[in-house]
């Protein structure tokens, strides 16, 4: 296909050259993760350690000319499965 | 039966794309095309992302480089590779001329 | 199927299923199915008061697609093979039965 930069062919190769690395997931329900990713399938199901998930809850009534106050939830966790079907975006930590 | 001596000349030759002044062809014409090029992103959400087509799969699954993420026209987020999950894709839209 | 040998390997352990309509229960992992589908027995509910109908339930069937997260226990997880056996299946994971 096309030779771009990187050699990716597919965009699973994107995730697979981020085996062992942080990454950051967006999840749907305004969630998002960093963690090391140790594995992943076809449906994006995830297997990370070393999760921090930032979970942002819009106060839609204390809003401030549009954007909505955010209140930020954080926790940690060791090791996480995450279900794929939530997955919204996937991005690798900045390339060399 | 009794239709079947109709002249095929007025319906058989398919029309030429009207309005398509550069670019003809089926939607995988389209989304080979753009491989490469800049492009816009819309997810059912209504976020958009903005960047480099890397490449996409049958899923529509995408990889996108130099990836912006707008949300109400606003850049929220930068990547620098981004891969999106292609159940959430409403639409790619070129941003550049093919 | 990686992720299913993965949940397999991890039967008998005790992990912590978030479900998307937030509900958080630790149990023992009793089995698990192609479609992650999970059985716990011994359940605890994370936030009892919020959910006091949970409160007599001793073990579940959870249906796969209203999971969100798994909590696994990390000690039982060997993410070097997790990483190998994930470069390897690229395309056609199947071969890892041998995830012990």
């Amino acid at each position: 296909m096309d030779p771009s930069v990187t050699g990716i062919q597919e965009p699973f190769d994107l995730i697979r050259l981020s085996l062992s690395e942080r990454v950051f997931v967006k999840l749907r329900g305004d969630r998002q993760l960093t963690g090391i990713l140790h594995a992943y399938d076809g449906h994006m199901n995830l297997i990370m350690s070393d999760v921090e998930e930032t979970i942002m809850i819009v106060d839609p009534e204390a809003a401030t000319n549009g954007q909505g106050v955010v209140n930020i939830a954080k926790r940690k966790m060791e090791m996480l499965f995450v279900r794929g079907d939530g997955v919204i975006l996937v991005s690798p930590p900045a390339r060399t | 039966m009794d239709e079947s001596p109709r002249p095929p000349s007025d319906q058989s030759p398919p029309p030429p794309p009207p309005g398509a002044q550069s670019h003809t062809g089926s939607p995988t014409d389209f989304l080979k095309g753009i491989v490469g090029k800049r492009v816009i992103v819309r997810l059912t959400s209504g976020v958009d992302y903005r960047g480099v087509l890397s490449c996409l799969d049958g899923f529509m699954n995408i990889a996108l480089e130099q990836t912006e993420e707008h949300v109400n026209g606003v850049v929220t987020n930068r990547y620098g590779d981004a891969f999106i999950r292609g159940n959430n894709v409403l639409y790619i839209s070129a941003a550049e001329p093919l | 199927m990686l992720i299913f040998s993965v949940f397999k390997t991890l039967t008998d352990q005790t992990v912590t299923v978030e479900l998307k309509n937030d509900l958080s229960i630790t149990g023992v992992l009793k089995s698990v199915d192609q479609f992650l589908n999970i059985r716990l027995d011994n359940i605890k509910v994370a936030d009892e008061a919020r959910h006091p109908h949970m409160m007599a339930v001793k073990n579940c069937f959870i249906r796969g697609s209203v999971v969100r997260y798994v909590q696994l226990p990390a000690e039982h997880v060997d993410t070097q093979l997790l990483e190998d056996a994930t470069r390897r299946g690229t395309r056609k994971h199947c071969i890892l039965a041998r995830v012990t």
